[in-house]
C-alpha cells in the first residue's frame, strides 16, 4: 500500500474520533436548531401578545376616525379617547400600554405621535397602519380590493437560464439556502484545514516529524494529510446533507422553513467548489503549519484566512440587489472569495456558465500552485524549530533551486546547497 | 566509497549561516558493529546523524547508507531514535506503534504482532492500551526505542538512547541493543556516557567543533593514550622499587599512586619486585590506560584552548 494512504487513513480515523470534530458535526447543527426554535417561539409569542391581550388608545384630532371601522380579519384593538389627558391617565394607570395621537393636519402630513413607557413593536405599527388604511379607504373597497392598495407588487423572479423560480413568499428560504451552503462550506473547510495545520504544528513540536520523514517523503506526508482530512470534510458534508434533507422533509410544518429546497445545480457546484477550495486552503494551511513557531501563531493565521473567506458576506445586500454587479464579478474571480461568492450569487440569481468555468479554472490553477509551493516550503520548514522565518525567506525557498535542503542561509546571501 | 560499509561518509560539511556545524568529516561504520559518536554538546553529532538520514542535506560531500545514497526504499531498513523524543501523545501505545511500523513497510497485522511481542519483552504489556501521555518518561523512552527497532531494520541510528533512563531501564535497553547487534544489525549511537562506550562499542568517532578528533577501535584509542605507567594502591615505598622513575599521587578518587616506569622496565618486573618486597602491601595494581572519559576531557580541552 502506498504510504500516502497510510497517512490519509490515520489522519481520517484519528480526527474522526476527536471531540472537536464530533462537536462540529453534531453539536453545531443541534445548537443552531435550538437557537432558531427559541427565536421562533419567542417571536410568535410576542406576536400573540400584541394582537389579542392589549388594547391601545388613540386620540383623533383630525376627524379621520370619527366613525371608526375595524379592518377585516383583525381584532378590534384600538380604543378612542376624547383628549390627550384622558389617554395619558389611562396610560399611567396601565389600562393601556400605549396611545397614539393623530394631529389636526394628519391628512396632509401623515404624522402620528405615539406615547408609551415601552417600545412600540413593528407588529403594532403594522396593525395601526392597517387600521388607518381601512378607515381612510372607506368606500374604495367596492372599486378595488384593499389588499392591492396595501401591497401593489408581489414579485416573482424567474432567472431566465437557471429555471429556478424565486417568489417573495419564499424570501426567507431564498436567503436561507445560500447562507446555509456558505455556512456549511466555512465550517467544514475551517474545521478540517484547522486540524491539518494543528496536526503539523504538533508533530513538529513533539519531534515525531523526524521519525515520519525518515520513514516517508514529506510530499507523501503532506498529500496523505490533505486527502485524509479532505475525506473527513466530505464525511461532515454527508452527515449535514442528510440532516438537511431530514429537516426539509419533516420541517414543512414550520412556516419559516416553507419553500426551502436544495436545488441540484447548486449542490453540484457546491461540491466541486468545496473540494477544489478545500485543497487550496488545506495546502496553504499545511505550508503555514510547517513554518510557524507555535500553535497560537498558527491559529492567528487560520482566523485571518477565514476572515478573507467570509468577505463576500459583507456584500450580501449587493448580491441580493444586483448579483451581476462589478463587485460581485470581481469577487467571483478571486480564488479565496470565489466559492462563497458563487454560492451567494447562485442563490439570488443566476451565474453564467462561462463565469463558473473561469472562476473554477482560476481556483484550480491557484490550488495547484499553492500545493506545489507548500510542498517545497513544507520540506524546508519541517525541521526549523523555534526559528522565526521571514516572508522573503519563504519566497526564496519557493523560487530557488529545485533541490531544497534544510539549510538556513541567513544574511550572508550565499546560494544554498547542491 | 566502500559499498560494503553500513555507512560511508566522505568529506561532508554543513554550515548554518556563518557557523560551521560540520567541517570536512569522513568516516565509515562497519556492518554489524556498535559505533559510537562522541563529542561535547554542539559538536555536530546530531547534525551529522540528520545528514546521514537525509533530513538535512550536506553543503558538500557524499554519504552512502547501506551501500548507496539514501533512497525511500532504504528508509524502511533504517531505524532512528531522535535526540528529542518524538511520540504522539494522545494516542494509544499500540496504535501508535502499529502506525509508525506500517510507515516503515510492515503490514498492519505484522506490525501489531511485533508491537505486542516487543511490549511483552519490555515488560509493558499492561501499558499497551494506555495513551502515551499517561506513561512515565522512562516508559516513553522504551516505547521510543521499540518504535526504532519494530520493523527489524539493518541499521539503527540512536541519538543519546540512555539519557533520562534509570539504571534498571538502562540495562533493559542495553540488552535490546546487544540482541539487535547479535542478529547482525548495525548501531550508530551518540552518548555522553563514556563507560557505556567502553562497555558496548566496537569503534568510535569523536568530533569537536564539527571536526574529527578521534576515530578508530575503542581499544586502540585507549592504548594510544596509555602511559608507560602503573596505578597502585596500598602501602609501600613505591619510589624505591626498581624501574620506577618517578611517582605521582592521583588526585581524584582514593589514595592511588601513579608509577612512571623507565623505558626498558616491564609491568611484570615491577609486579615481581612488589611481591618480593616484604614491607609492601598491595591492594590494587593496574595498567595506566586512561578511561575514555579522561581521553574525552583531554581532547576537548585541548581543542578549546
Amino acid at each position: 500500500m502506498n504510504k500516502m494512504w497510510l497517512v490519509a487513513r490515520r489522519e481520517y480515523l484519528y480526527n474522526l474520533k476527536r471531540r472537536s470534530f464530533l462537536f462540529a458535526v453534531f453539536g453545531v447543527p443541534i445548537f443552531t436548531f435550538i437557537v432558531w426554535g427559541v427565536v421562533f417561539l419567542v417571536m410568535s409569542d410576542s406576536d400573540n401578545k400584541v394582537s389579542t391581550e392589549n388594547k391601545y388608545g388613540y386620540v383623533d384630532l383630525s376627524g379621520v376616525l370619527a366613525d371608526p371601522v375595524t379592518p377585516k380579519d383583525k381584532p378590534d384593538q384600538f380604543v378612542a379617547y376624547p383628549d390627550e389627558q384622558s389617554a395619558r391617565a389611562a396610560l399611567d394607570s396601565k389600562a393601556i400600554p400605549a396611545y397614539f395621537v393623530l394631529p389636526k393636519n394628519y391628512l396632509n402630513t401623515g404624522e402620528v405621535q405615539s406615547y408609551s413607557y415601552d417600545s412600540i413593536s413593528s407588529t403594532l405599527k403594522d396593525d395601526l397602519a392597517s387600521f388607518l388604511l381601512a378607515n381612510l379607504s372607506r368606500g374604495l373597497e367596492d372599486k378595488l380590493p384593499l389588499e392591492r392598495i396595501e401591497e401593489p407588487v408581489t414579485l416573482t423572479i424567474r432567472p431566465v437560464d437557471s429555471g429556478r423560480v424565486l417568489t417573495e413568499a419564499n424570501l426567507p428560504a431564498l436567503i436561507f439556502i445560500p447562507l446555509i451552503f456558505s455556512f456549511v462550506f466555512l465550517m467544514s473547510s475551517n474545521v478540517t484545514s484547522g486540524f491539518l495545520m494543528g496536526g503539523i504544528v504538533e508533530e513538529r513540536a513533539n519531534r515525531i516529524m523526524e521519525i515520519l520523514i525518515t520513514s516517508i517523503t514529506p510530499f507523501q506526508l503532506l498529500m496523505g494529510k490533505i486527502f485524509g482530512l479532505g475525506a473527513l470534510g466530505l464525511t461532515q458534508l454527508v452527515i449535514w446533507g442528510a440532516a438537511g434533507a431530514l429537516t426539509v422533509r419533516f420541517g414543512q410544518s414550520f412556516p419559516f422553513l416553507n419553500g426551502i429546497s436544495f436545488p441540484v445545480d447548486m449542490m453540484v457546484v457546491f461540491v466541486i467548489f468545496f473540494l477544489v477550495s478545500y485543497f487550496l486552503l488545506a495546502s496553504l494551511m499545511a505550508g503555514i503549519g510547517a513554518i510557524v513557531g507555535s500553535e497560537q501563531e498558527s491559529r492567528q493565521f487560520a482566523s485571518l484566512l477565514s476572515l478573507i473567506l467570509v468577505i463576500p458576506f459583507f456584500f450580501l445586500t449587493t448580491f441580493i440587489n444586483d448579483p451581476n454587479s462589478p463587485l460581485a464579478l470581481a469577487l467571483t474571480f478571486i480564488p479565496f472569495t470565489a466559492p462563497m461568492t458563487i454560492l451567494l450569487r447562485m442563490g439570488f440569481g443566476s451565474v453564467p456558465i462561462w463565469q463558473l468555468a473561469l472562476s473554477l479554472a482560476i481556483l484550480l490553477l491557484t490550488s495547484f500552485f499553492v500545493i506545489w509551493a507548500s510542498a517545497r516550503v513544507f520540506r524546508w520548514g519541517l525541521l526549523l524549530y523555534g526559528k522565526r522565518i521571514g516572508f522573503r525567506e519563504v519566497l526564496r525557498v519557493i523560487w530557488s533551486s529545485p533541490e531544497i535542503g534544510v539549510s538556513l542561509k541567513s544574511d550572508s546571501g550565499r546560494t544554498s546547497n547542491v | 566509497m566502500n559499498s560494503s560499509a553500513a555507512i560511508s561518509v566522505v568529506e561532508i560539511s554543513k554550515s548554518y549561516g556563518t557557523f560551521r556545524a560540520v567541517d570536512n568529516l569522513s568516516f565509515e561504520v562497519h556492518r554489524g558493529e556498535i559505533f559510537a559518536m562522541l563529542g561535547p554538546n554542539g559538536a555536530g553529532k546530531s547534525t551529522t546523524m540528520r545528514m546521514i538520514l537525509d533530513i538535512l542535506k550536506p553543503d558538500t560531500g557524499q554519504i552512502a547508507v547501506l551501500g548507496a545514497p539514501l533512497t525511500e526504499a532504504t528508509k524502511d531498513r533504517i531505524g532512528y531514535l531522535p535526540e528529542e523524543r518524538g511520540l504522539y501523545r494522545n494516542v494509544k501505545v499500540v496504535e501508535m506503534m502499529v502506525y509508525l511500523g506500517t510507515l516503515k513497510g510492515l503490514s498492519r497485522t505484522e506490525a501489531q504482532k511485533r508491537s505486542l511481542a516487543l511490549l511483552d519483552r519490555l515488560g509493558m504489556t499492561d501499558q499497551a492500551k494506555k495513551k502515551v501521555s499517561e506513561l512515565s518518561k522512562g516508559m516513553q523512552q522504551k516505547i521510543q526505542f521499540a518504535v526504532t527497532v519494530l520493523h527489524e531494520p539493518d541499521l539503527i541510528i540512536v541519538d543519546e538512547p540512555f539519557s533520562g533512563l534509570d539504571p534498571v531501564n538502562s540495562l533493559v535497553l542495553k540488552d535490546l541493543l546487544f540482541s539487535f547487534k547479535e542478529r547482525g544489525g548495525t548501531v550508530v549511537m551518540s552518548t555522553h556516557q563514556m563507560s557505556q562506550v567502553e562497555e558496548m562499542c566496537d569503534r568510535l568517532l569523536m568530533i569537536s567543533h564539527g571536526q574529527q578528533k578521534l576515530y578508530g577501535a575503542v581499544e586502540d584509542i585507549r592504548q594510544q593514550y596509555a602511559l608507560h605507567a602503573i596505578i597502585v594502591e596500598g602501602q609501600g615505598n613505591w619510589a624505591a622499587l626498581p624501574g620506577v622513575e618517578s611517582i605521582e599521587p592521583i588526585q581524584n578518587g582514593r589514595k592511588a599512586t601513579l608509577l612512571h616506569l623507565a623505558p626498558q622496565t616491564t609491568t611484570d618486573s615491577v609486579l615481581a619486585a612488589i611481591a618480593a618486597s616484604p614491607d609492601t602491601h598491595i591492594e590494587r595494581f593496574e595498567m595506566a590506560v586512561p578511561s575514555l572519559n579522561d581521553i574525552f576531557i583531554r581532547v576537548v580541552e585541548g581543542t578549546s584552548a
